[in-house]
């Protein structure tokens, strides 16, 4: 079935996707007044950019289709401008979840309906071919046995990027920071561009972050879940899968559990699975998802990667928050990036627009000078480089049930970043910058001259020194077709429980050095298509 | 988990040195804003990690000023330049756990500055000054 039109961009007062959902189709955790039990015949766990692809195309298929989300739905309307508010609504942990290794490393994962599709900015990169011609030629037991190849993404790119708009930033939304980042591109020779999103209709309110306050960005919430919805699907909001049950070694359901109506108790939610279970819980909680429900392969919690993210911020002499749409609009949150340095020097480049709050503890010191700073916010642009990391790290059980990520970039990735950071703010000054603040531990808080970038380039390659951020997680539950090397079949399935599939990062045998959440996409619907197509050959055996 | 009266105090002397406010703007500072209010609702909804190395970073600055300026005193009692002093000092300190800590008590006082309704509106585009020279002291290495 084709997915319902957006909403016209030009149509205020008309309703969002996610106002009026069908009757029924939304079970609150949190209002559960009693347990309760029922049967579909998939269940999929999580409800972002794996979990509602997958739904979608299963409830396309005609089956039942249960999605469980351990987050509310925080519905468009609802989406306010302030990121402490947004932090304690949206984020897991309320935006203080950290990788802990040399260094603390903040990761931001949304934790609502539509996961983190809710508070990033939508960015479509397909999967670099050359990252899939390494998966082919890892030791995993064959590679990925062709299954997982460009050729076999392609249809799936195709049909996401018809589905949900995904396009270039439109000179209305091209914000004046990401002009000046595509002419220092194009004066150093790299491929610049603007970046391409899933959006409808964006206005530039530079607020990607909190959530899209006029549904123009495609995320999760405003699209492949109500779709699913209107096809019949039911969503369990704010319950937490405690495990899949396994039975004769096949997953059968999950057994979830809710914090029901205020002054009930705890409600127990179980979940019948005729067919299967679809994890896509992310790279760090499905892989102890996994662990508590019984798995134990030797890969399960390893070859965890990420992207550390780095943001340098300037002040200009003029204004660069002001986008073509006109005063009070930022700018797309993330309009322009350079890809060309990925395979040679493993790191990308791109513009970010934060919000005051994000700006604010960006901005160096404290006190007057601080607020000097401050007050030029409309001056004040970010530009980031995303790494390519190689360290791997491990996905465990936290004490009190938790999760606990371990990682630490490598020497190598060190050396990279430091590189990176130090091109980059060469090329802030180039781009008119007044200072450019480094905020690395060792160097001044803020440089005024492109000499004093040496003082980046001398830097210790020491993980302390950064203010890492990462939102691009990867691995932990990687696939392969050997079981020891790995934890789910080149069928999604994972190889100790059959029909329990897993459609999100956590599969990826490495990371991409892009934005990961069109592979994502791609893939699950790549899985889900199969799911459907062995459900059918099943029936027809039967 | 509140913060007691006194970590409130030592909290509202760093946040106000942190965020004082602009006499050439017009701006408010932070000691204008719900400051304690904000602070508990941090305290009642913020993860536990987060809350502790919260409450550990009101001490750490509290008590810091005979390790870092050499004042047999609490951040209460420092003048407001020495109080900056401080902070920054923390901010580039040789130890990890301590830049860290002063940065997370930063980072909740800029949550709530800059998300106050009043210093959005004198942030929006439309409101572009011409930049006028920095004054900006030497910055800590």
């Amino acid at each position: 079935m084709k997915p319902p039109a957006a909403p016209a961009p030009s149509a205020p007062s008309a309703p969002f996707p996610d106002d009026a959902l069908p009757a029924g189709a939304v079970v609150e955790g949190d209002r559960l007044e009693a347990d309760c039990e029922d049967a579909y015949d998939y269940v999929v766990v999580g409800s972002g950019a794996g979990g509602a692809v997958a739904a979608h195309v299963l409830a396309t298929s005609g089956a039942s289709v249960a999605i469980v989300e351990e987050g509310p739905w925080v519905h468009t309307r609802d989406f306010g401008e302030r990121v402490y508010d947004a932090f304690r609504v949206l984020f897991r942990d309320a935006g203080m979840q950290v990788i802990e290794g040399r260094s603390y490393i903040p990761i931001l994962q949304g934790r609502c309906v539509g996961g983190s599709t809710v508070v990033n900015s939508a960015i479509a990169h397909r999967t670099p071919e050359d990252v899939l011609d390494d998966w082919a030629g890892m030791d995993l037991g064959g590679g990925l046995g062709g299954v997982v190849t460009a050729k076999t993404l392609e249809p799936h790119f195709d049909a996401l990027e018809r589905e949900l708009s995904a396009h270039a930033v439109s000179d209305d939304a091209l914000g004046d920071n990401d002009r000046r980042f595509l002419d220092e591109a194009t004066m150093h020779g790299l491929l610049g561009r603007r970046t391409r999103r899933y959006e409808h209709g964006c206005r530039g309110s530079g607020r990607c972050f909190t959530g899209c306050p006029n549904a123009a960005k495609q995320g999760m919430s405003v699209t492949y879940v109500p779709w699913s919805l209107a096809l019949g699907a039911r969503i369990y909001t704010s319950c937490r899968v405690e495990r899949v049950v396994i039975e004769g070694g096949r997953a059968t359901g999950v057994l979830a559990r809710a914090a029901g109506a205020p002054g009930r108790g705890e409600r127990v939610i179980k979940l019948h699975a005729r067919h299967g279970v679809v994890v896509a819980a992310s790279a760090v909680q499905t892989p102890n998802l996994l662990r508590r429900s019984g798995l134990r392969a030797r890969a399960l919690g390893e070859h965890f990667q990420c992207h550390p993210g780095y943001g340098l911020g300037a002040l200009f002499d003029d204004a660069v928050r002001a986008s073509a749409a006109g005063a009070g609009r930022m700018g797309a949150t993330q309009g322009a990036e350079i890809t060309s340095l990925r395979r040679t020097d493993r790191v990308k480049f791109e513009t970010l627009a934060l919000q005051p709050e994000l700006a604010a503890v960006r901005m160096p010191g404290v006190g007057h000078d601080w607020m000097r700073r401050f007050d030029r916010y409309a001056s004040f642009a970010q530009w980031a480089m995303v790494l390519r990391a190689e360290a791997e790290g491990t996905v465990r059980s936290a004490w009190g049930g938790g999760d606990k990520v371990r990682w630490t970039p490598s020497p190598v990735d060190m050396d990279r970043a430091v590189k990176g950071v130090a091109r980059l703010a060469r090329m802030m000054f180039e781009a008119g910058a007044r200072e450019v603040w480094p905020g690395l531990h060792g160097v001044p808080t803020a440089i005024r001259s492109v000499d004093e970038v040496s003082a980046i380039e001398r830097m210790p390659r020491e993980p302390r020194a950064f203010s890492f951020l990462s939102t691009h997680l990867f691995g932990g539950a990687r696939m392969g077709t050997d079981p020891r090397a790995s934890v789910v079949g080149t069928d999604f399935q994972t190889h100790e429980a059959a029909r329990l599939y897993v459609v999100d990062s956590s599969v990826f045998p490495t990371n991409l050095g892009v934005n990961p959440q069109h592979s994502i996409m791609a893939m699950s619907r790549l899985a889900a298509t199969r799911i459907v197509a062995g459900g059918r050959a099943r029936n027809r055996a039967a | 988990m509140k913060l007691s009266g006194i970590e409130s105090g030592w909290a509202m002397a760093a946040l106000s040195a942190m965020f004082p406010g602009s006499p050439e703007t017009g701006l408010e500072g932070i000691a204008a804003m719900d400051v304690s209010g904000y602070l508990d609702d941090v305290m009642r909804t913020r993860p536990f990690r987060a809350v502790l190395g919260l409450r550990v970073a009101v001490w750490l600055v509290a008590l810091a000023p005979p390790f870092v300026l050499g004042r047999v005193a609490t951040i209460v009692g420092l003048a407001h330049p020495e109080r900056e002093r401080l902070l920054d000092g923390l901010l580039a300190h040789r130890t990890y756990s301590v830049r860290m800590l002063v940065m997370l008590l930063k980072t909740f006082g800029a949550l709530l500055y800059a998300g106050d309704d009043r210093v959005r509106a004198r942030l929006r585009p439309a409101r572009l000054r011409p930049l006028i020279a920095l004054r900006l002291r030497g910055s800590p290495r």
